[in-house]
């Protein structure tokens, strides 16, 4: 009896800890190439799937900022768009290699983050959320009148990342991607499970209560910034590298918006949530409803879905859809507990 | 001198068209307490109405702005009725969401129903200017600052002097209590999102002739219109229209005696840190933190 048991209790052991299922979760995403080659569906679906690593990484950032700590910004498509510019300037015109424009990207962008996180300090709520529009704004209208750096409006092109000599293809861009978010999945799993983690729910529970306890409200709130800013850049110079191009229309209000609508349909605080909200966001329009037949063909309705489920989301599941899944988790796990019961 | 009062007149015309949107953001965030980013594609749809009932059917201007007006309040009374009242619950992030959904929608329904080609909106009044102290301003410059002013001192009015103005007010300043007082909250929020809207139409109907009717009409007014919020203050119902006419006046000025390249940025710098030094905005009180 003993014996027959050890081997699934190891691999239930196994697939408890969190790294492996990151790790799992990274390998069935990063098989879709595969996948779709040997279904001999349309490629094009990896640009989509691509996109939604991308927007997943950005919001994971935000979420850091909005669920953990309670700080709202409309600020991310500024830092987006910034951190695709540098991207962009450092690997295309500066010709430098791409680790160096990762650096870079994450250095300028972060800086401005903190700067910031210090107006943060005298702001919050709403107020906060269209300052930091303030600063998107400001951004976006430096990419346009920039054009030295930024090429203006016609905007700056890119092609996909050599990494130490290798020339990457699409598919290949593809799995980079995948790899870089369930590396910053898991780097955020660490963070926010660890004292910051703590630290920062005591700060949104209570901002007095918390400095009471010892936490230091200036260094986390400057940290959660910072962190966010530089997941944004990130995911802005992976996007000019895998999406080829970058415009200032690209990086307006509605981008900020919709990476908000990403952590909140997603569930604030939840790490695959977030990923799942990217995918109803960004994907669901693209790879579902344009495909439906006759309803699909007509101009913008795609659009219309997309404005709609979301609503629908939020005024039935306004903790997201990661609430969701764990209902369903736990409808699934009484249904089978009925079953054995009946057996006996 | 002549340069300077040229300017003023330009920036009053867009500081209205800034200060109507504006006025419908504060209406809705007092009233409901939603943050309002669908106010300009709510209004992009409704002048995309004003267009097509002007140029498809060739109605006068003036009844195809009427029909607009009506367009823009079954919208609001229709995304009133079928989700604002049903989100008594949901956080305010989460309402913000939903007007983040109204934005895909309105985009989404204006191609479908109107087409992807950019349409003209003509000027009330086409042609004719008037000398003014050496500053010359058209005919439908002054009739629209004119009426954007006029239409404020009646909105003002309303607030103060009528039955349904209380109504607002009390409403804005406690929901709750205002319904045990047995204020109608639910008709005053449909009555906030009908006005709203067709503030944003009238801005909308205002501003189509500088530029051609698509669906990127509003994105400039939108986030001008929420950064005159925060400038003039959420508490009042003025604050934000005052921010509005600054944005206006500081923008031309800015960008003519600066810089045309840097003078949209500085703007939005100042005001950022002008927001870090008086975070309650020109006109709001000091919110005080209760532990």
């Amino acid at each position: 009896m003993d014996k027959k048991l050890r081997g699934p209790v190891i691999i239930n052991r196994i697939y408890q800890n969190s790294y492996v299922r990151y790790l799992l979760f990274g390998l069935v995403l990063g098989m879709l190439p595969a996948f779709l080659s040997v279904t001999g569906m349309n490629s094009s679906y990896i640009v989509n799937i691509g996109g939604v690593v991308i927007y997943s990484i950005v919001a994971l950032g935000l979420n850091l900022l909005l669920g953990y700590s309670g700080l709202i910004s409309l600020g991310t498509a500024g830092f987006m768009g910034l951190g695709s510019y540098i991207a962009g300037y450092v690997t295309a015109t500066l010709e430098l290699p791409f680790a160096a424009c990762i650096l870079l990207v994450i250095l300028i962008p972060t800086l401005i983050g903190v700067l910031v996180g210090l107006v943060s300090l005298r702001i919050s709520g709403l107020y906060l959320a269209i300052a930091t529009l303030c600063v998107s704004e400001i951004l976006r209208k430096t990419f346009e009148e920039f054009d030295m750096f930024t090429g203006g409006f016609s905007g700056l092109k890119a092609k996909y990342p050599v990494i130490f000599g290798i020339g990457l293809s699409r598919e290949q861009t593809y799995v980079f991607l995948v790899v870089i978010l369930v590396l910053v999945m898991m780097l955020t799993h660490n963070l926010v499970s660890g004292q910051m983690g703590r630290a920062l729910h005591a700060m949104r529970g209570s901002e007095v209560a918390a400095q009471a306890m010892g936490v230091n409200i200036l260094k986390y709130r400057l940290i959660a910034f910072a962190l966010a800013t530089a997941y944004a850049a990130l995911g802005g110079a992976l996007y000019i590298h895998f999406i080829k191009y970058s415009y200032p229309a690209v990086w307006t209000l509605s981008m900020s918006l919709n990476i908000l609508a990403v952590v909140v349909v997603g569930g604030l605080r939840s790490i695959y949530g977030t990923v799942l909200g990217a995918l109803v966001v960004f994907a669901v329009p693209d790879l579902i409803l344009k495909r439906i037949p006759v309803i699909g063909s007509i101009n913008g309705i795609s659009y219309i879905f997309n404005g709609i489920l979301i609503i629908l989301i939020i005024m039935l599941y306004p903790q997201g859809l990661a609430k969701l899944v764990n209902d369903i988790k736990a409808l699934v796990v009484r249904l089978l507990r009925k079953g054995d019961v009946k057996r006996d | 001198m002549s340069t300077l009062l040229q300017l003023l007149l330009r920036s009053l015309e867009t500081g209205g068209i800034y200060a109507l949107a504006a006025l419908g953001i504060i209406i809705i965030y007092r009233t409901s307490n939603i943050t309002h980013f669908a106010q300009g594609s709510m209004g992009m749809f409704n002048t995309f109405v004003v267009t097509v009932l002007f140029a498809t059917f060739g109605l006068p201007l003036w009844l195809a702005t009427l029909g607009g007006m009506l367009s823009a309040i079954i919208s609001g009374f229709l995304i009133d009725f079928a989700i604002i009242r049903r989100t008594q619950k949901v956080s305010p992030v989460a309402k913000q969401i939903i007007t983040l959904g109204l934005i895909m929608i309105f985009t989404g329904v204006a191609p479908m129903l109107f087409g992807v080609d950019p349409l003209r909106l003509p000027k009330f009044f086409e042609a004719g200017s008037v000398e003014f102290f050496g500053a010359s301003i058209s005919y439908n410059g002054i009739f629209n600052i004119i009426l954007g002013v006029a239409l404020m001192l009646l909105l003002f009015y309303i607030l103060q002097k009528t039955k349904i103005g209380l109504a607002i007010r009390t409403t804005a300043s406690n929901e709750s209590t205002a319904r045990l007082m047995g204020v109608p909250t639910r008709k005053v929020t449909m009555f906030s999102w009908a006005l709203a809207a067709m503030l944003g139409c009238l801005a909308g109907v205002m501003i189509a002739p500088v530029t051609s009717v698509t669906i990127n009409l509003m994105d400039s007014v939108q986030v001008n219109a929420l950064i005159a919020c925060v400038l003039g203050g959420f508490q009042t119902f003025y604050g934000p229209i005052l921010g509005a006419y600054l944005i206006g006046i500081g923008k031309n000025i800015l960008v003519y005696y600066v810089s045309s390249v840097w003078g949209e940025q500085l703007l939005y710098l100042i005001i950022l840190l002008f927001i870090v030094f008086r975070p309650q905005g020109l006109v709001g009180r000091k919110i005080v933190k209760k532990v």
